[in-house]
């Protein structure tokens, strides 16, 4: 009977291990095939909708097609790291120049010698190397509500941490990458303290109020939840471009004499260390450096164009009149972790 | 014969050794989750101990017990009425209370979010009523959150209540009502109590589901700890902290389970053999009636009814404005590929594991089984984060594969596929196969033609359950989905959390519309018996 037993489980075991190994190769079939010629794969921490339409001009101006992973930055460039060389990804673009300069000092950006970059894009917006490549400006500033606050209220983000302003602001939460290099930028403006202070501040004011994305934060202040929160312009801009009767407006913070300026970063693209398709990826590199693919930048997402011959948004506060913040933008990577030491301390969600 | 059967074989045989392999690797997300927050700094330890741990238990604990007390009451309410009272209507209410079931959280969620939040339809009538600037509940705090989960959860504990109401033997109420205690005393001294274990069964199943849940509480934004883990992993370079809000979740998780457990053993009780009665309805008056209709479809409505109005009419302006596209479809064949693929591998994985320990229940094989349920406590960003580092580690060429989010679902549903596939097994007597061989059928033939064919209703109840929890999965599919890869849930997840309500709606329509006969043909078996 223990023999039949064997035999009988032994036909039990291996029908389902085999079937098992079967439905597993299948899934792993289910992969964009690496060696494909005309094809990109593009890992993105930008919101889908801001950089799809870019992507699919590229695909039907070149025939290329491009295969798209949207999700969070820190998401991306983590999963970049973990996937080292199989990585199916070719072009890394990010909303932050901090986690381009992280993804840098990893080596997951491959240095890139390309005239037409170097002359489409002001070299305080790449890295030295060219292995990221910074494609559209944003300030982060100050959105409030027109009928529960007026514009002479505020002048610095560092005003936000006022006790006059508790419950009535809502703040991006502590993954966030603008966040991070807003408070980079912040500790080293202005020294530990006062950021500690101003992170104190920021938490209790904000109480629960605390957003995963950007455009949850406009439509708070607009719906008039709150009266202020901190976002980037272009999410004000989109907000306003769609529902022009919205009682929200843009502030600029510390501009005043003496201010600390708006802070500044930028979203980019990088060639990853292990692409596949690395002439297609420089293909795109071009595209979006280029001054058709900045218009299309700049009209789609209200952000700044950084190549010089295209205009912004008429909209937008001018950007040669704006005062900004004195940090560079390949300093973010290295302020990172002590600037999220510091988050962490103060306990923002 | 029997004897020979009985003798244990002096080595483990290889269908043995396969089901520790399976028990090993189901068991491995938890262990790894275990290891890195206890060898983790114990700087980062107490740094999360001063900022976040207080408030994510607090947060965590409060959710779960506000919607075990909501569930409670409207569960056991409207078991009671349904399975005690007559009234108009009382059939299609009876199998209609459970249709929220269909509904995943973070659909009612932002449904919800759009009809309490602020400008929306619900706050702007209130507005008209009690004059401008006044405010009702907020759908982004803990009032708001409690009432979403309790009306998407509050079906477990219906089902399972209205189940004991009718099972109980009449007999006890009774005796009671002829020693002169009143209706209402005999209701709560007697068949309340007499059903505990019932109700205890479905509130454990609403705070696990609670606290497990990301959906819900990532659109309405309340801090628990699946969220914050979810907000960790995405948000940091550095999976330590991540790890250890993971292992407290855990240990949250298996106090609320092995609580239920404990009180299942302490309060069993057993029918006394003979003379049952089923109980039965009472007629209500025109008065009772009414009510008894205004409450069932008011919770029938905001639990189903508005929702899936909004669902539909969400969906017909998105098709309009042709939101449904070759893409749309595609996302339905990566949801449906990914959980039939999913449920398939469960099936196959947990038939060994289930066979084993109905044939052969030595404590190896029980302790497999037992292991099988570890993800029961694996709330989905747990399994996720762990699932990355073991396959970046043991099998870094599956990383970013779909085969990874397999095995994530797996792990995660692999215990609610088992509770059908053990008993179904269980039910065939081992004789009947025994009695095939030795009428001269082969091994093989007695698999196909005796065992099979008895386990398949049990086995097909099974991958429906696996596969429609599958396609309704999100945080490890946001976590672990490979390129181009999005799902439906992903996309309601998506476009909600950007207050696209209506680019949301065909997704979460879809996935409403497809589970609806899943769940019902699940009921019909437990229906009838009831």
């Amino acid at each position: 009977m223990n023999q039949y037993h064997f035999h009988f489980s032994t036909i039990r075991l291996i029908w389902p291990s085999l079937l098992t190994a079967a439905a597993l190769a299948t899934a792993l079939v289910v992969q964009p095939a690496a060696a494909e010629p005309d094809r990109l794969v593009v890992y993105s921490g930008r919101a889908e909708r801001l950089i799809k339409p870019l992507l699919d001009s590229f695909q039907t101006n070149t025939g290329i097609q491009v295969d798209l992973l949207s999700s969070g930055t820190t998401e991306v460039v983590n999963r970049l790291h973990a996937e080292g060389e199989r990585t199916p990804a070719d072009l890394l673009i990010t909303n932050d120049a901090g986690s381009l300069e992280r993804a840098r000092e990893l080596g997951l950006l491959r240095p890139l010698t390309a005239p037409e970059i170097a002359a489409a894009i002001p070299s305080q917006f790449r890295a030295a190397d060219n292995s990221w490549v910074g494609l559209s400006g944003r300030f982060w500033v100050v959105v409030y509500n027109t009928t529960l606050a007026k514009p002479s209220d505020l002048r610095s983000l560092l005003d936000l941490a006022e006790p006059r302003w508790k419950d009535r602001i809502a703040i991006p939460n502590a993954g966030s990458e603008y966040l991070q290099a807003g408070i980079s930028v912040i500790k080293t403006v202005y020294g530990d303290d006062r950021t500690k202070r101003f992170l104190d501040g920021l938490k209790t004011n904000a109480g629960t109020q605390v957003y995963g994305k950007s455009s949850q934060i406009v439509e708070a202040v607009a719906k008039g939840q709150v009266a202020l929160g901190v976002v980037n312009h272009y999410y004000v801009y989109r907000h306003l471009a769609t529902q022009p009767g919205a009682p929200i407006a843009v502030l600029m913070p510390d501009q005043h004499e003496g201010g600390m300026g708006a802070i500044i970063n930028v979203s980019g693209a990088g060639i990853v260390t292990h692409a596949k398709h690395v002439e297609s990826a420089k293909r795109l590199m071009n595209y979006l450096v280029s001054e058709e693919g900045q218009k299309k930048f700049s009209d789609l997402n209200k952000e700044y164009p950084l190549h010089p011959l295209v205009a912004a948004d008429p909209a937008l506060p001018p950007y040669k009149t704006t005062r900004v913040a004195p940090v560079s933008l390949t300093q973010l990577g290295k302020l990172r972790e002590p600037a999220m030491a510091l988050i962490e301390q103060a306990g923002l969600r | 014969m029997n004897q020979a059967a009985a003798v244990k074989p002096a080595f483990p045989d290889s269908l043995s050794l396969a089901a520790l392999a399976v028990a090993g690797l189901l068991c491995l997300p938890l262990a790894y989750v275990a290891y890195m927050a206890l060898t983790a700094n114990a700087a980062i330890w107490s740094r999360l101990w001063t900022t976040r741990i207080p408030e994510l238990l607090f947060n965590t604990t409060a959710l779960a017990l506000g919607v075990a007390a909501g569930t409670l009451v409207l569960g056991v309410s409207l078991a009671w009425l349904v399975a005690r009272r007559e009234f108009p209507g009382r059939q299609i209410w009876e199998w209609a209370l459970v249709l929220p079931l269909a509904i995943p959280t973070y659909v009612l969620a932002y449904i919800y979010s759009h009809l309490l939040g602020t400008g929306g339809p619900v706050e702007s009538a209130w507005q008209v009523l009690a004059g401008p600037g006044s405010h009702l509940l907020s759908p982004h705090s803990y009032a708001g959150v409690t009432l979403v989960m309790t009306l998407d959860t509050f079906p477990f504990v219906y089902l399972l209540a209205r189940a004991a109401f009718l099972n109980l033997n009449v007999s006890y109420e009774e005796v009671a009502r002829a020693c002169g205690v009143s209706r209402a005393g005999t209701l709560f001294r007697i068949t309340l109590p007499l059903m505990r274990p019932a109700i205890v069964a479905g509130l454990s199943l609403v705070i696990l589901y609670v606290v497990s849940d990301f959906g819900a509480v990532s659109l309405l934004r309340y801090q628990t700890l699946t969220y914050a883990v979810y907000q960790q992993i995405t948000g940091r370079y550095d999976p330590t902290a991540a790890s250890i809000l993971s292992l407290l979740l855990v240990v949250v998780a298996l106090i609320f389970l092995v609580a239920e457990r404990w009180f299942r053993q302490r309060s069993r009780f057993f029918q006394t053999t003979g003379r049952y009665r089923a109980p039965a309805r009472r007629q209500c008056g025109p008065l009772a009636a009414t009510l008894a209709t205004i409450y069932t479809t008011g919770v029938v409505a905001a639990s189903f009814g508005i929702p899936a109005c909004m669902l539909a009419m969400w969906s017909v302006s998105a098709v309009s404005s042709g939101a449904v596209d070759a893409r749309f479809f595609g996302f339905v064949w990566n949801s449906a590929f990914l959980s039939g693929l999913a449920a398939t591998c469960a099936v196959l994985i947990g038939l060994p594991l289930a066979y084993l320990a109905s044939r052969r229940p030595s404590r190896v094989n029980l302790l497999c089984l037992q292991a099988a349920y570890a993800g029961y406590v694996l709330p989905g960003p747990v399994g996720a984060l762990a699932l990355l580092a073991i396959v970046s580690n043991l099998a870094p060429f599956w990383y970013g594969t779909a085969a990874v989010l397999v095995i994530a679902y797996v792990v995660h549903f692999l215990p609610a596929g088992l509770q059908s596939m053990e008993p179904a097994l269980q039910q065939v007597t081992p004789n009947l196969e025994e009695a095939s061989r030795s009428l001269g059928f082969g091994t093989a033939v007695t698999l196909r033609r005796v065992t099979l064919p008895l386990v398949r209703n049990g086995f097909i109840a099974a991958w429906v359950l696996m596969f429609l929890q599958s396609m309704k999965e999100l945080p490890a599919t946001l976590l672990l989905r490979p390129v181009g890869f999005d799902t439906l849930a992903v996309r309601v997840w998506l476009e909600a959390s950007e207050e696209y309500y209506q680019l949301a709606a065909p997704s979460a329509l879809l996935i409403v519309i497809m589970t609806i006969p899943a769940i019902l043909l699940l009921l019909s078996k437990d229906w009838r018996a009831a």
